[in-house]
């Protein structure tokens, strides 16, 4: 079993390095996937070669890792004998009583994968020109002919089993008397030879196995483990019926009927995971019993995320589509723009990162009822009612968007040094009699700024008064500073303009106060902020050198820690606007222009990491 | 998306809060008769500004943040217990909030005595790994002995901290000095310093090194009859 983990971890990187197509299995994928992640093998080969791989510190590791406890050496991914020439594939199959993570992939030589199985002394068999191994429990396995293979992990539900005409059905102990069940009951645990050999097993069949007596010496003495034997034996035998299926013939009912996944192909993209509904996959994985009617996802419908590892950039993009209604709600709370304003205050000479956010405080308190509605609705629907009437008396959605309008910006303008005193022990040479000394050290502090928009500050101004008056507050020209005893940190804040500052440097605050402020955005970032919902940035580069070697143990950890900052690109995320019912947005990371691309300096990435 | 950037915006923020230090003190004069005073010093002066942030929470990364009041609660407990014990008089608590410094002293009449109460305060003060130590005064040999012995416990339960907590003992240091009235004339670890008076001795060690059993603070010192 260790090998065959082994076997797809090198799996997935060695679809980095193979190249030319072959045919490809999506068509294999049942319809009914709830989720199906994609790895464009040539994709990868064309941004590293078979041979750069191999030589790559993760490829050497892989290597040595998969020539452990084998006779012969691992020397190259391309020994292992699949074929990522064409596009491998992980989905998910579920009902309500099992779940199936399948991993499809395309194979190039079934002798040297059976090399692989033969040299870590894993058994298989070998029937009909498939080759068959099974775990200790056959909840997993592999089968393989000389085009793919198909490796299933089944997991039973436990939600399933208990349901009592279940547990009544598979002799399950927990649905009699313990004691009386346990004494009456022992367990033949199918041995992985009966299940491969007979692959025409049904689950009828494999009932009568679970109910015989003892017949190869299984006997934990335990009711628990006796059932779950039983369970294990029972969703080895679907297992194994849903491989022969799989391997019996054309699929007729094939994903690419979907149309909402054939939408999501992206030849461009490297890796690709869609997801059928989230609602769906959400309910298939979350335990019924204690949820039951509950439906937290209910109106968000398919999802997907590609990657694309480009000449300047990495990218992942993200979608998801939703229901009418919730789309309907989503458009409302995100119709709010950033305000403009905010740009009057970001320089982006001395800028790390920033995050911005805009969203309708009030269309939000209005929509935030039917939002609970969906979530609650089925089960608590008079409640819910009631409450969301209740919501709508008490609040005032209209003077409260006012005070908090829904927009706001954080900006992280970098580190300083501020030196602080501590008390210490110093002892003298005579007697070692010790004094408390006062000694100074330099503290690295965040330096930020934070803004937000806000109509009405009468509430806001009331609490600095009673601030100013408590002493808690202290009133500078034009902005105030808050006190935090015993903090190096100082924090002030003000309201100009309808907006709150909130920051960390004396100097921006006088700046804002006497609007002095030098702004520096350049056009991207312009856009990027005044155009989306959700934006962020961050400049790992721009942290080099400025932490302070006192914050470390050792200045080789910091050198190390800048080398790495000095490496990597700056980071972008963003939203989409909503263009229908899909939601999407985006992350993305530059490449530093002497990287060749961005799979290449991934590996560069690592490697700089270990040295 | 938001969620990840976050996450690394906080842990860069909280790495800077969490690499901090603290010191251990532990200061026992011996009188030529096996009496004595002990002073135990708990200083965090040196990250003020983060305890004093940290304070302001009520847990960080899943752990409690003790408040003041349960600080206070905790040392008038141990030193309510020093009262009681056997031999022991004299006990007074320091506990300054400003900079963070707790300290506990108090008189004993027979070195024996530290040994029973040692452990419970260190326990106390939850400063693990130190408590396998025990004192020993022979008045006829004239040799006053540290003896400390290393358990796997102590790193078992470090591992089991997370990262940036580790950070936090990554500088904190310990420090033992015994001063005595006769001449010191010989101790057998070499970590340790005489004074130049010849009556004091002090080990000054990394508190790490304790937690993974690299740093021995035994001790026989000899003194001179």
């Amino acid at each position: 079993m260790n090998s065959l983990y082994k076997c797809l971890v090198a799996l997935v990187f060695a679809s980095i390095t193979l190249s030319s197509s072959a045919q490809d299995l999506v068509n294999k994928i049942p319809a009914d996937a709830l989720a199906v992640a994609t790895i464009k093998g040539k994709n990868f080969t064309d941004l590293m070669s078979l041979k750069e791989f191999n030589s790559t510190f993760i490829g050497k590791e892989i290597l040595s890792k998969l020539s452990k406890g084998t006779d012969k050496a691992v020397n190259s991914v391309e020994d292992l004998g699949f074929d990522l020439s064409s596009s491998l594939y992980y989905y998910n199959l579920s009902n309500d009583s099992i779940s199936y993570n399948c991993f499809l992939v395309p194979v190039k030589n079934a002798e040297q994968l059976e090399a692989l199985y033969t040299q870590a002394n894993q058994k298989f068999i070998v029937k009909n020109g498939i080759r068959s191994y099974y775990n200790s429990d056959s909840t997993e396995v592999a089968h393989w002919n000389d085009k793919f293979l198909l490796f299933v992990i089944g997991t039973g539900k436990s939600g399933y089993f208990a349901r009592p005409e279940v547990a009544e059905r598979f002799k399950l102990s927990q649905a009699a008397s313990v004691g009386q069940a346990a004494d009456s009951l022992s367990i033949a645990v199918p041995a992985q030879d009966e299940i491969a050999v007979d692959s025409t097993m049904v689950v009828d069949s494999l009932e009568e196995v679970v109910a015989v007596p003892d017949t190869i010496g299984y006997d934990y003495g335990n009711t628990f483990f006796k059932d779950e034997q039983k369970k294990k034996a029972v969703v080895a035998g679907w297992i194994q019926l849903m491989v022969d299926d799989f391997f019996a013939g054309p699929n007729t009912t094939s994903i690419l009927n979907n149309k909402d996944f054939i939408k999501s192909i992206d030849q461009q993209a490297e890796a690709t995971i869609w997801i059928a509904g989230a609602d769906k996959l959400f309910n298939t994985y979350m335990p019924s019993t204690y949820l039951k009617g509950m439906s937290f996802l209910n109106g968000y419908g398919s999802a997907n995320a590609k990657l694309f590892l480009e000449d300047k950039s990495i990218r992942i993009n993200t979608s998801m589509a939703f229901s009418d209604e919730i789309a309907g709600v989503f458009k409302k709370v995100l119709k709010r723009k950033l305000n403009k304003r905010f740009l009057k205050y970001i320089n982006e000479d001395k800028a790390i990162g920033y995050l911005a956010y805009a969203m309708d405080t009030k269309a939000y308190l209005e929509q935030y009822p039917k939002l609970m509605s969906k979530i609650y609705g089925s089960v608590y629907a008079d409640e819910i009612g009631m409450a969301a009437d209740l919501f709508s008396l008490l609040l005032d959605e209209g003077a409260i968007s006012k005070v908090v309008k829904g927009d706001g910006l954080f900006l992280f303008n970098g580190l300083s040094q501020k030196e602080v005193t501590y008390k210490s022990m110093d002892y003298n040479e005579e007697n070692f009699e010790s004094k408390e000394i006062t000694k100074i050290k330099k503290e690295t502090l965040p330096d930020f700024l934070f803004m937000m928009s806000s109509e009405d500050t009468r509430l806001i101004d009331k609490l600095i008064a009673y601030g100013v008056k408590k002493e808690l507050v202290k009133n500078s020209s034009g902005y105030y500073e808050l006190s935090v005893p015993k903090s190096p940190l100082a924090l002030y804040f003000m309201i100009k303009e309808g907006i709150i500052f909130f920051g960390t440097n004396k100097k921006d605050m006088q700046d804002i106060a006497g609007n002095r402020y030098v702004a520096n955005v350049s056009r991207k970032h312009r856009k990027v902020l005044m155009n989306t919902n959700y934006a962020g940035y961050f400049s790992a580069k721009k942290l080099f050198g400025k932490i302070s070697v006192e914050e470390f143990a050792s200045t080789k950890k910091l050198e190390k820690l800048n080398n790495v900052l000095d490496s990597m690109g700056d980071i972008y995320l963003k939203s989409n606007p909503i263009k229908g019912n899909i939601y999407s947005g985006e992350i993305s990371m530059d490449i530093p222009s002497n990287q060749q691309n961005a799979l290449k300096y991934l590996f560069s990435l690592v490697e700089d990491a270990q040295k | 998306m938001l969620v990840t950037t976050y996450r690394y915006l906080f842990l860069i923020v909280f790495v800077l809060f969490f690499s901090s230090c603290f010191q251990v003190v532990e200061e026992i004069n011996v009188n030529k008769t096996g009496s004595g005073t002990v002073n135990l010093t708990l200083n965090l002066s040196a990250s003020k500004a983060k305890v004093a942030s940290l304070m302001l929470m009520d847990s960080i990364q899943g752990y409690r943040v003790p408040s003041k009041q349960t600080i206070q609660k905790e040392l008038e407990e141990i030193v309510s217990y020093l009262k009681k014990s056997e031999g022991i008089t004299n006990v007074q608590k320091k506990m300054d909030f400003d900079n963070f410094i707790v300290s506990v002293s108090f008189a004993f009449k027979d070195v024996a005595n530290i040994n029973t109460v040692n452990q419970n305060v260190l326990k106390k003060l939850k400063i693990k790994g130190l408590s396998n130590a025990s004192y020993a005064y022979e008045p006829k040999t004239q040799t006053f002995q540290r003896s400390y012995q290393y358990t796997k416990a102590t790193v078992l339960e470090y591992n089991k901290l997370k990262p940036e907590v580790k950070n936090v003992f990554k500088d904190a240091s310990y420090t033992s000095i015994y001063r005595f009235e006769q001449l010191i004339t010989s101790s057998n670890n070499p970590l340790a310093k005489i004074s130049k008076s010849k009556k004091a001795i002090m080990i000054n060690t990394g508190i790490l090194g304790l937690i993974n059993g690299k740093t021995d603070i035994s001790n026989r010192i000899t003194l001179s009859k």
